[in-house]
């Protein structure tokens, strides 16, 4: 995996990053010049209507998708021209995801949901044990660790996601919705856990969200129109 | 190994009811194997564990050894060929006998030296010395042809005493005696005292030092095209009936062969497009592909292993007993045989479903579309 160190101070920074679709003779422009740029501990909420190319954004930062131009570099590395392989391996170690919906594997329990993470890694054994055990702890679900995914709520499936993002030591975790399947009482609780967890790991988060009310939980908003970054509101 | 046994444990019923699936199968196969072995054994045993390295057959006998009559010119040519070092005459026929109080119809091979047509597979006591003394078929022996009992030909009440046993020595599927030429003659004459002195069925030969049974065979048939003569392993696989039973469980075998590595295939192929969304979580956080067919592979080795081992397990416990008339014997070269080629298959078809794992595009799991969607 080649790496370049840049901008080691910051946890994501995108420069010009375009990304296009083809479709048959026609092209669709998802995202367009974006540049962003989020520093370790910064919650940045990126806010846009369906379509406007948030999960696009959060894809290219996480290593998910590349961009078609422009430079993405994430903890000081620059990953714009990363394989597919070597974005697996980058995705394993430096970045924590959060998605809308499949969020847990269901026939692990939620401890092997975290330990999952260092089984796909340089697998450290007891020492992910003792890591799992403590995330659970913090996140207030360790007598739930045993229990299979169908057998906790939608909240305490939200914080063993949450968890699992968080067992790689990221630099960057991205939430794709966190919320979205939650009532308001239970979204807010998830939404202080990720700014708790985030603010107290010194770790840098972009949360996409449609709720303007989970904006307070973030440092930043940053607002998509159509693929393109249009204005940023700081809390 | 982490992913693969943790599912493996939390779907415990649905990858153990796969596993006697395939264990059914497998049994099905090697038990229908060993009834395929034991019947084709048992019809032409007395040919292939006889002493004769040739045989030779009249070619109106169609290679069955009662049917075929040798005349004495037809003898005469045989013993013309040159490369033979032994030639001794086989008398065979089918009677009814009584044993153990009992009617039965019992085969009767008549042969001149035990090195030209005696059984080659005596398990218990000894070949004929004397006249009326016959060695009997192992299978048979609770039958009323253990050694020490007495065998009376039917009609004419010859009395035959069993004087040792031979194992998968059967011809026809029936009590198999062998004897002495000559006793064989008085049997035909006490079943039938009007009928001539039979001639003899078969010619059995000893090629010369150097000489092939092949090529002896091949000098033989140039002769006369009303000589057959066949090599004692191709008499066995030449006899009436016997290609066509190969044939027929062949084609159940190619069946079962393909059924195997089809069930495997289409198992696990569902459950990739059934776990496809945590396939696609997987690849998300950082999951190679790799790692996931390598998952896969070893959910489908554990299962075929299992059921391999439960297959050949049970097969190995119905193998010391009988089906019908048919004695079953474990072949664990048949075991190992369809061990492998299953096993192998069994891998080959779940790539299907490693392609579909290969397949899986990790940006899906953004909007929460897995694998073939």
């Amino acid at each position: 995996m080649s790496t370049t160190n840049v901008a080691v101070d910051l946890a994501l920074r995108m420069e010009a990053v375009r990304k296009v679709y083809r479709v048959g003779d026609s092209e669709i422009v998802a995202l367009d010049h974006a540049d962003l740029t989020v520093a370790p501990g910064e919650i940045v909420a990126l806010v846009g209507p369906s379509g406007s190319g948030k999960t696009t954004l959060c894809s290219i930062a996480g290593g998910i998708l590349s961009a078609t131009s422009g430079r993405v570099v994430v903890g000081g590395t620059d990953i714009s021209d990363f394989s597919s392989k070597e974005l697996t391996a980058f995705r394993q170690s430096t970045v924590g995801f959060v998605f809308q919906s499949v969020n847990l594997v269901p026939f692990l329990t939620a401890r092997e949901n975290l330990l999952v993470v260092d089984e796909l890694g340089r697998r450290t054994g007891s020492a992910a044990r003792k890591r799992a055990d403590a995330i659970l702890g913090e996140l207030g679900i360790a007598d739930r660790a045993n229990n299979l995914p169908s057998q906790l709520s939608g909240g305490q499936r939200q914080r063993v996601a949450i968890g699992r993002a968080l067992m790689n030591e990221p630099r960057l975790v991205l939430f794709d919705e966190p919320t979205s399947a939650l009532d308001t009482k239970l979204g807010e609780q998830v939404m202080t856990v990720i700014r708790n967890e985030m603010k107290n790991r010194g770790i840098a988060a972009i949360v996409v969200t449609h709720d303007e009310r989970n904006t307070r939980y973030c440092d930043r908003t940053v607002h998509i129109v159509d693929g393109r970054l249009e204005g940023t509101s700081s809390h | 190994m982490f992913l693969a046994l943790k599912e493996m444990k939390r779907s415990k019923v649905r990858f153990l009811l796969l596993m006697v699936a395939v264990a059914l199968l497998v049994f099905l196969i090697l038990f229908q194997q060993g009834i395929s072995s034991a019947l084709i054994r048992d019809f032409t045993g007395a040919i292939e564990n006889q002493t004769a390295p040739v045989l030779v057959y009249s070619v109106d006998g169609q290679r069955v050894l009662q049917a075929s009559v040798m005349t004495p010119e037809l003898e005469a040519e045989v013993a013309s060929v040159p490369g033979i070092a032994a030639s001794g005459r086989l008398g065979v026929g089918t009677f009814t006998v009584t044993a153990d109080g009992e009617r039965v119809d019992a085969t009767i091979i008549g042969y001149e030296q035990p090195e030209l047509g005696a059984p080659s597979r005596l398990v218990a006591g000894r070949l004929p010395s004397a006249r009326y003394e016959v060695v009997a078929t192992e299978e048979d022996r609770s039958k009323g042809f253990d050694i020490g009992d007495t065998v009376t030909v039917e009609p004419g009440g010859r009395a035959l005493t069993v004087v040792g046993l031979a194992r998968q020595s059967q011809l026809n599927v029936v009590p198999t005696l062998f004897t002495a030429y000559n006793t064989y003659v008085d049997a035909v004459a006490a079943r039938n005292p009007d009928a001539r002195t039979p001639l003899p069925n078969v010619l059995a030969l000893t090629p010369e030092a150097g000489l092939t049974p092949e090529v002896l065979a091949e000098r033989i048939n140039a002769v006369d095209l009303n000589l057959d003569a066949l090599t004692r392993q191709q008499a066995a696989d030449k006899t009436p009936g016997v290609s066509q039973v190969k044939q027929s469980f062949a084609v159940i075998f190619l069946l079962y062969g393909l059924v195997v590595p089809l069930v495997t295939g289409l198992f696990f192929l569902i459950v990739t497009f059934q776990k496809a969304n945590s396939l696609t979580l997987l690849r998300a956080i950082g999951a190679p592909s790799s790692r996931l067919v390598r998952s896969l592979l070893v959910q489908v080795a554990i299962v075929l292993v299992g059921g391999l081992g439960i297959g050949i397990l049970c097969d190995v416990a119905i193998s010391q007993g009988q089906v019908g008339s048919l004695t079953l014997e474990f072949n664990p070269g048949a075991v190992v045989f369809w061990a492998v080629l299953l096993f192998v298959l069994g891998i080959i078809s779940s790539l299907v479903a490693a392609r579909r794992v290969l397949a899986i595009d990790p940006i899906a799991a953004t909007t929460g579309a897995g694998v073939g969607r």
